[in-house]
């Protein structure tokens, strides 16, 4: 009954799916390079040529390769355990300079390093390969996710410019040829996700055995990552849907009248006029879905952690805009005459 | 059969009067043999172009003019009680012209003896006989 | 076999009444033809028959129920300009009627297709309004409708297409469909349409079977002697719809009862009196120009 919109769907995902195959051919390109001159290798290499380092290779029972580069003369020891694809855990202990805190803790995708300092003698433990949070990839499948999201938020503004006499005939109600279209944009929003989570998964898997870590705050960044896209949609919907002779302006000024909205609620207001204009803002910001967003916030600890209590108040407003805005743009959707 | 059979319906001649004049004409001229078959309506219809209930209506009143008969399931037939049928229909058509003749001879003044005296010259001239 | 009873129907978009207190019965099983100038609101009753106008007031019945969205199953329309969706191949528009209609026959609609010589493959978007108009032809009568309603389905096509909607539109007259359609070109209604209805300025001002309007419907012209004549009454006859008089002219538009109008205007000393037939065109244009409209117009005997 929606074959209209599938094919707006399939067609959008089409797309989707050959930028981020530029992107994973693009990786492929880097992997490439990286092994012949960036590789971990190289750089174990150079470690170990400089002058009085002792080098000792050994193959623990679990089949770990075990490099030591011992360097007395400068108090240096480097551990590095070579667990293949699954990547290696490196312990440095080197002599604490100045460029070392008392602790640090950096995460940056697999990669973990952790600092510690006793006394005159400094460790650093370097784990590749460590469990990427789900969060990253769902960043970056909401960036895809609300592109796709906008573009495809005008299903009914679409049909009132020209197609009513064909959208309106059909022998289903006006009602389930709504649900219809918006279900069928629904699949395509979070298919988009999925494929860009796939397709940055492959890049990663190109360089290492990536795993992905699904608890905790992740599993609210997948909940999160997959309702406010949609919630966006249904609000851009309902906007195209009641100014649906205009639904091409409505897509193209959302995004920065929303960033207008969001800094001007943001701000700190310093005089009657910025604090009036500050409240409006404020106001309009509570019917915008992104301002429930919060995914996680980096502790004192540089680990990211979710600090408000409120998730679940947070994911439901998220719900219920897409609810509230579907029923209006179907609500409208009823009313349109040809 | 449907080769002789053509409607103009730009006229301001009913359809269906043109549809009955054209196969009366056709009988008379022996061009539609008795007992011979008409097409179904739709076919007619569909050859001529115009609505089949016009068609129906056509063949209606020409079966009440005793000129076809419809057997149900069969079709229709120019009625096919004898030879005598054709010349009687020529007759019709003929007294139509004249009528329409007259009346036009009248409309526009002509007395009784003028238009006697045009009728003869015109027969004389379409059914010439030797002079006397 | 689907009667179509609209009663009462109104209309309006802003101020200016688009239909305007219009009834009308269409009998199912044949063709009916609606008529009428540019704005009469022939595509306004369309839209409201199908419900994709709500009308202000008024009703629309098929065989005594309202219109229903299952019912769509049943009609097929043809709207007054393409509606068809320009980024979408031909091919693509049979499978999406494919997918909404369940009698939908897509393999009559891609041999229709074919006579009208549209690629399947093409994008609307590269055809012409005439081919657009062609493919909506095709989708609509592969769909084993009960009741067409076509909105100027002959829009651009050639007349050797045309022709062939005609066709098309008989054929389903034939196997007792009802068609409903309008068109500018009036020698198209003539031909194939058994009931027309006039439309003017959202009102219904004629209607009936085209052969009985034509049967009734004649000029009775006669001419006088000399300018001073009176006409006896006979403008005030009820079948005297409208009477023009130009000089020693005069031309009385009668409805029904011609041969005796034309004995009367012949009794009051009128000189070649007429009987003038006339064409679905003529009874159109009569009926939707104002009777003043006629410079030279001396309307009915005021009394006599």
């Amino acid at each position: 009954m929606n074959y209209v919109e599938w094919l707006r769907v399939r067609n959008l995902l089409k797309i989707v799916v050959i930028i981020l195959a530029i992107l994973v051919v693009l990786a492929v390109v880097l992997r490439i390079s990286f092994a012949r001159y960036m590789s971990p290798e190289a750089w174990v290499a150079h470690a170990a040529m400089q002058h009085g380092t002792h080098e000792t290779h050994l193959t623990l029972s679990d089949g770990t390769k075990r490099l030591i580069l011992d360097n007395p003369s400068e108090r240096t020891r480097i551990v590095v355990d070579d667990h293949g694809y699954a990547g290696r855990h490196i312990v440095i202990t080197e002599p604490t300079s100045s460029s070392h805190s008392d602790t640090d803790h950096v995460n940056v995708g697999s990669i973990q390093v952790v600092e510690s300092r006793h006394g005159t003698i400094t460790t650093t433990v370097i784990d590749t390969n460590g469990a990427v949070p789900m969060l990253y990839y769902m960043l970056l499948a909401d960036i895809v996710a609300l592109i796709v999201a906008t573009i495809l938020a005008a299903p009914f503004a679409r049909e009132a410019d020209g197609h009513l006499e064909i959208a309106l005939t059909k022998p289903i109600s006006r009602i389930r040829f709504a649900l219809g279209t918006i279900g069928a944009d629904v699949v395509g929003i979070i298919a988009a996700s999925i494929i860009t989570v796939v397709a940055f998964y492959l890049c990663q898997l190109l360089f290492e055995s990536a795993r992905v870590d699904f608890s905790g705050i992740n599993t609210r960044a997948i909940a999160m990552g997959i309702a406010a896209p949609l919630a966006w949609y249904a609000m851009l919907c309902a906007a195209t849907t009641w100014l649906h002779r205009s639904y091409g302006a409505v897509l193209g000024f959302a995004w920065p009248v929303v960033i207008l909205i969001a800094v001007l609620s943001i701000i700190n207001p310093t005089n009657v006029v910025a604090l009036f204009i500050h409240d409006v803002a404020w106001v309009l910001a509570r019917i915008i879905p992104f301002s429930y967003v919060q995914f996680a916030s980096p502790d004192s600890h540089n680990a990211l952690i979710y600090q408000g209590g409120d998730f679940a108040r947070r994911l439901s407003l998220e719900i219920l805009l897409f609810v509230v805005y579907g029923a209006l743009a179907i609500w409208k959707w009823q009313r349109l005459e040809a | 059969m449907p080769a002789v059979l053509t409607v103009d319906p730009r006229s301001g001649v009913p359809i269906y009067l043109q549809i009955i004049e054209q196969i009366k004409r056709s009988v008379a001229l022996g061009i539609l043999q008795s007992g011979e078959q008409l097409p179904t309506v739709k076919q007619l219809a569909i050859d001529l172009t115009v609505n089949p209930n016009t068609v129906a209506r056509a063949y209606r009143e020409l079966e009440r003019q005793q000129v076809i008969e419809t057997s149900p399931g069969r079709g229709s037939f120019i009625r096919s009680n004898g030879v005598t049928e054709s010349p009687k229909v020529a007759a019709e058509i003929g007294r139509d012209a004249l009528d329409v003749a007259l009346r036009e001879a009248k409309s526009v003044g002509l007395a009784r003896d003028e238009v006697r005296e045009l009728f003869d010259a015109a027969l004389q001239r379409w059914f010439p006989t030797f002079e006397k | 076999m689907s009667t179509i009873t609209i009663s009462n129907l109104r209309k309006s978009y802003g101020r200016i009444p688009a239909v305007d207190g219009f009834s009308l019965e269409i009998p199912g099983a044949s063709v009916f033809g609606l008529l009428g100038p540019n704005g009469a609101g022939k595509t306004t009753t369309f839209k409201c028959m199908l419900g994709l106008a709500r009308p202000a007031s008024g009703e629309i019945l098929y065989d005594g129920k309202p219109l229903a969205p299952a019912m769509f199953e049943r009609i097929a329309y043809i709207p007054e300009r393409s509606v068809l969706y320009d980024w979408m191949t031909v091919e693509e528009h049979v499978e999406m009627t494919r997918r909404a209609f369940r009698s939908f026959d897509p393999a009559r609609a891609f041999e229709l297709l074919a006579t009208f010589n549209i690629d399947r493959r093409r994008r609307v978007r590269a055809l012409s309004k005439g081919m657009r108009t062609a493919v909506m032809v095709a989708l609509a009568f592969a769909r084993n409708a009960e009741i067409l309603v076509l909105d100027e389905p002959t829009g651009g096509l050639d007349p050797v297409n045309q022709r062939h909607v005609l066709s098309l539109m008989i054929n389903e007259a034939a196997k007792g469909n009802s068609v409903i359609f309008s068109s500018h070109q009036i020698g198209q209604v003539e031909r194939a349409a058994e009931h027309i209805a006039v439309m003017d300025r959202g009102q219904l001002i004629l209607q009936g079977l085209v052969d009985d309007l034509k049967a009734d419907r004649k000029i009775v012209e006669g001419i006088f002697p000399d300018i001073t004549f009176t006409l006896d009454g006979i403008a005030n006859d009820a079948r005297v719809a409208r009477a023009d008089r130009t000089e020693r002219v005069v031309r009385l538009l009668v409805t029904g009862g011609a041969d005796e109008i034309a004995e009367r205007l012949a009794n009051a000393g009128a000189m070649g009196v007429r009987v003038l037939d006339l064409n679905l065109e003529d009874i159109f244009l009569y009926a939707v120009s104002p009777a003043t409209s006629t410079a030279d117009v001396v309307a009915k005997e005021t009394s006599s």
